[in-house]
C-alpha cells in the first residue's frame, strides 16, 4: 500500500463511478465477514490490522475506497504485495465494494478513555511509580 | 529372537494368498453353492499364542521379572535420583516395565526424585520434558517405548533438538516382545538426524555410564535432545554386584582469557556500550549477565519477554539507554550483529566494535532432512563459547582494569540509562495501550483485553508464561514485564503444531513444588493436536491456567488461503474450507471437563471475562487446573 499515493487513487477514482445512494451497509458487514476481511480487521475493525486508526485517506470517502480497491484487485500485479488479499472484481463487484464501505464507516469503535479502563491506567501508574531509577546506588 | 517359521498357528501371506485366489475361482465357477450361499472370507491370521495370552491379562510375567532382589532398573532410578532428575515423564510400554517398576517402589521415597508422570502420548511426554527444561534450565526424563513411542515422539524431539532444549530420552528395547516390529536393531536410528547424541549399550554398566553421558551432552552447549536405548532384560537383570558411577561433569568452555581482557577493555573504553541478551544456558547465567550489566552500567538488551533465561526486564538498566548511539555492543547467546540498532550508529563498526559469544549462530542444521536451510552465521567479531561461563571471567577483568575516573563515568551512566529506560517503557505503555483499547468492548472479546485482564490479577504472583504468543497478539511484549528466567518460556522450535499444551504441562510440573503459578494462553488449533495432556494436569493437580484463544481456524493458514484465493480470482467465500473449526463448534469446557479440569466458557462477552479470569487464578493458585474458553478475536 505504501506504493500507493493518495494522488493516484484520486485519479483513478475519477474512472470509477459510485453509487452511493445504493449502498447497504447490512450486505456490507456480511461481505466484511464472507470475503475473510475479518481475519486481519477483527469482527468490529479494530483487529490486529484496526480500521478503526486508520489515517491513510483510503477510507476517505468511498471513491477513495473503490479506487483503492480496484487498483488492488485489477492491477495486482503491478503492485503485488502480501499485505492484503487481492479484491479484483470476480471477488467484489463495484456496489458490494460500496456496500462494504458504508458499513466500514459504520463501524463506530467507541473504546473507553485510558482512565476508565482501571487494569490500562494501573499499568502506566506501575510504571510511572517505579522508583528504580530513583534508587541507584552505584557501587 | 525367535524364528517366526516356528510360529504354526500362523498363516503365510502365500498360504493366506492362495487360499483366497482359490475361493475367488469357486466363485468365478458359477457352481450352485456359491450362489445360494454368501462367500466366507478368510479368517484373518489366527494371533500368536504368546500376543494372546497377554491380549487377555492371562500372560505371566517372565521369570526374571521378579526373581532378583535388585534389578538392574532400581540402579538407574538411583542414578537418576543422583543426578536430581525431578520427573520422568512417560507413556507406558512393556519395553520399560522395568524402569517404571523401579520408579514407583525402588527406595525408602519410591516415586520422588523421580517421579513418574503419566503423559497419554509419546509426544506430550517429549513436550513436558521440553518446557520443564526451559523453565529449570535442566533436564528431566522422558521415557518411552523403542521405535513406535519414538515414532509418536519425533516431531517433539525435532522441536526440542531446534530449540536447543536439553531433554534426556531412554528408549525401550524389547526383543521378546510379542509384537516383533515394535523392535529394531537401530532403535535411535529414527530420530538420530535431530538429536545430539544416541548409544545403545550392551550391559547395565554401559547403559549406567551411558545416561550420564547422555545428560553431559543434552546440558553442554549447544543443548539437545539425547537418546540412550536400555534393552529390557538389562532393566531386570540381577545388578548386586553393580556399584552406581558418580557423576563427573563436563567443563563448559568460555571465553579465553585473553578474548576476556580484550572484551573488558573495549567496555571500559566504551562510551556507550550496550549488552545484548538472548537465551543463557541456566539461571544462574541470569544471575551473571545482571552483575555484568549493574557493573558496567550498559543499557540491555533483553529477549525475556520471548525466551527463557534472559535479562529481569525490570531492571533499571533494561531497555534502549539514554543515547541508541553505541559504541560496542556485546551480545550474550545472541551474535554481536543481532543487536537492534535504532538512530544513529557511526561509533560502531562490525568486526571491531560488535562481539557475540555463545553457541546459537554457529548450530550446524540436522541432516539430512534440511536442505536449503543455513544457520545463522557468526558475526566476524564472534566467540563460540559459552556466555554463561565467560562472564565472570569478564567481570573479573572489568574490576582489574577499572580505575576511579572510569568508575565515575559509568556511574554516571548508569543513572542516566536507569532514568531513560524507565521514560522509555512509560511512553511504549502509553502509545500501546492507545492502540490496544480499540475494540476494548468488542465481540469476539480483544486479545488485548485478555492480556491485560489477566496480567492485572497475576502480576503480584510469580508467573510463568509458556505459550508462545506470535498467534495471540503479543501483547505481553507491550504490557508485562518478564522478571523471572521463566517468565516467558518462547517458541516451540521448528513451528510445530501441539507443542504448547505439552510444554505447558512441563511449566506446570516445573511450578508444583516451587509456589508459581502457570499462564497457558492457548490457541485453539494447537490443543486439538494432544488435548489428552489437560488430563495429566488434572491427575497431578497442576498449577495450569488455560485459557483457550478460540478463533474457531487454523488462522494463519486462513489468512494465507484467502490471500492465495483472492490471487488466483477464484473468490474467497470458500476459504473456511477445511481451515476453520465450525459445524459443530469445538467445545473446550466440556473438553476440558471430560479430562477432569474444572473449565468454563465459552466466554464472548467481554464484561464476563474479568470475573472468569479472578475465579481461574484463584483455583491454580490454590493448585489445581482450570480452563476458561474464551472467543476470542482472530488475531
Amino acid at each position: 500500500m505504501g506504493r500507493l499515493t493518495l494522488c493516484s487513487l484520486l485519479f483513478v477514482s475519477g474512472l470509477v463511478a459510485a453509487q452511493s445512494d445504493e449502498a447497504d451497509p447490512a450486505k456490507g458487514e456480511r461481505l466484511f465477514l464472507d470475503i475473510g476481511c475479518y481475519s486481519c480487521h477483527g469482527y468490529n475493525g479494530t483487529g490486529r490490522v484496526p480500521l478503526s486508526t486508520e489515517t491513510s485517506g483510503l477510507l476517505g470517502s468511498e471513491t477513495a475506497f473503490l479506487a483503492y480497491m480496484r487498483l488492488r484487485g485489477e492491477k495486482a500485479q503491478l503492485y503485488p504485495s502480501r499485505e492484503m488479499p487481492h479484491y479484483g472484481t470476480e471477488v467484489i463487484s463495484d456496489e458490494e465494494v460500496l456496500d462494504l464501505y458504508a458499513y466500514l464507516v459504520s463501524l463506530d469503535d467507541d473504546p473507553p478513555a485510558l482512565e476508565d479502563i482501571p487494569v490500562l491506567q494501573d499499568l502506566i501508574d506501575d510504571a510511572k511509580a517505579d522508583k528504580r531509577d530513583d534508587t541507584t546506588n552505584p557501587e | 529372537m525367535a524364528d517366526q517359521s516356528d510360529d504354526k498357528s500362523s498363516i503365510s501371506r502365500r498360504a493366506f494368498l492362495g487360499t483366497t485366489a482359490g475361493a475367488a475361482t469357486l466363485l468365478g465357477s458359477g457352481s450352485t453353492a456359491a450362489q445360494q450361499a454368501p462367500p466366507v472370507p478368510e479368517a484373518a491370521p489366527a494371533p500368536a499364542p504368546d500376543q494372546l495370552e497377554r491380549d487377555l491379562y492371562s500372560a505371566p510375567p517372565t521369570a526374571t521379572a521378579s526373581a532378583v532382589n535388585t534389578p538392574g532398573s532400581d540402579h538407574i532410578v538411583q542414578l537418576l535420583r543422583d543426578l536430581g532428575i525431578e520427573y520422568v515423564v512417560s507413556n507406558p510400554a512393556s519395553s520399560t516395565e522395568g524402569i517404571w517398576e523401579s520408579i514407583i517402589n525402588y527406595g525408602d521415597s519410591p516415586d520422588t526424585m523421580p517421579q513418574f508422570i503419566t503423559a497419554l502420548h509419546e509426544e506430550a511426554a517429549v513436550d513436558m520434558a521440553h518446557g520443564y527444561a526451559k523453565a529449570e534450565g535442566k533436564p528431566i526424563v522422558a521415557l518411552l517405548h523403542g521405535t513406535i513411542g519414538l515414532m509418536h515422539a519425533s516431531m517433539a524431539i525435532y522441536q526440542a533438538y531446534h530449540a536447543q532444549t536439553p531433554v534426556v530420552i531412554l528408549a525401550g528395547r524389547d526383543d521378546t516382545n510379542f509384537v516383533r516390529a515394535q523392535s529394531a536393531n537401530d532403535i535411535a536410528g529414527i530420530v538420530r538426524s535431530y538429536t545430539k547424541w544416541d548409544a545403545h549399550p550392551d550391559t547395565l554398566e554401559g547403559v549406567l555410564d551411558a545416561i550420564h553421558e547422555a545428560y553431559r551432552q543434552a546440558v553442554t552447549p549447544p543443548m539437545g535432545p539425547t537418546v540412550v536405548v536400555i534393552d529390557a532384560e538389562l532393566q531386570k537383570l540381577d545388578a548386586s554386584d553393580t556399584a552406581v558411577p558418580a557423576y563427573q561433569p563436563r567443563r563448559i568452555r568460555g571465553v579465553s582469557p585473553d578474548q576476556a581482557k580484550d572484551i573488558a577493555r573495549s567496555l571500559l573504553r566504551a562510551e556507550n556500550p550496550r549488552l545484548i541478551v538472548g537465551r543463557l544456558r541456566t539461571p544462574n547465567g541470569v544471575e551473571t549477565a545482571v552483575a555484568l550489566a549493574d557493573v558496567i552500567g550498559a543499557a540491555t538488551d533483553s529477549r525475556a519477554w520471548i525466551d527463557p533465561m534472559s535479562f529481569p526486564q525490570d531492571h533499571e538498566l533494561s531497555g534502549p539507554g539514554a543515547s541508541a548511539d553505541y559504541d560496542f555492543i556485546l551480545g550474550l547467546e545472541r551474535g554481536g550483529r543481532d543487536a537492534s540498532i535504532i538512530g544513529p550508529h557511526r561509533k560502531t563498526v562490525e568486526g571491531r566494535d560488535v562481539t557475540g559469544i555463545g553457541y546459537g549462530f554457529v548450530r550446524e542444521p540436522p541432516t539430512p532432512i534440511w536442505g536449503p536451510y543455513a544457520p545463522p552465521k557468526p558475526g566476524a567479531n564472534d566467540i563460540v563459547a559459552d556466555a554463561e561461563v565467560s562472564i565472570p571471567l569478564i567481570i573479573a577483568e572489568v574490576w582489574n582494569q577499572m580505575t576511579p575516573s572510569v568508575q565515575r563515568r559509568i556511574d554516571n551512566r548508569r543513572r542516566a540509562n536507569a532514568a531513560a529506560n524507565k521514560a522509555a517503557r512509560i511512553a511504549g505503555l502509553e502509545r500501546a495501550l492507545e492502540q490496544r483499547r480499540r475494540g476494548w468492548n468488542g465481540t469476539p472479546i480483544s486479545t488485548a483485553r485478555l492480556f491485560a485482564e489477566l496480567y492485572a490479577l497475576i502480576k503480584d504472583e510469580d508467573w510463568c508464561l509458556p505459550s508462545p504468543t506470535q498467534f495471540t497478539g503479543q501483547h505481553n511484549r507491550a504490557f508485562w514485564q518478564h522478571t523471572k528466567h521463566y517468565s516467558a518460556l518462547g517458541q516451540a522450535g521448528a513451528g510445530g503444531m501441539g507443542y504448547i499444551m505439552g510444554a505447558s504441562v512441563g511449566a506446570a510440573l516445573a511450578a508444583k513444588n516451587r509456589d508459581r503459578i502457570v499462564i497457558n494462553i492457548q490457541p485453539d488449533g494447537d490443543l486439538n493436536y494432544v488435548p489428552a495432556s489437560l488430563w495429566t494436569a488434572a491427575h497431578y493437580q497442576l498449577p495450569m491456567l488455560v485459557i483457550m484463544h478460540n478463533n474457531r481456524a487454523y488462522h494463519q493458514e486462513l489468512m494465507y488461503g484467502q490471500h492465495l484465493a483472492a490471487s488466483r480470482r477464484r473468490g474467497i467465500d470458500r476459504a473456511h474450507m477445511g481451515l476453520t473449526f465450525r459445524d459443530p463448534f469445538i467445545d473446550y469446557a466440556k473438553l476440558g471437563q471430560a479430562y477432569g479440569v474444572e473449565s468454563e466458557g465459552p466466554i464472548d462477552d467481554p464484561e464476563m471475562l474479568f470475573a472468569a479470569l479472578e475465579r481461574g487464578v484463584e483455583t491454580v493458585k490454590s493448585g489445581r487446573p482450570y480452563l476458561i474458553d474464551v472467543i476470542t478475536q482472530p488475531r
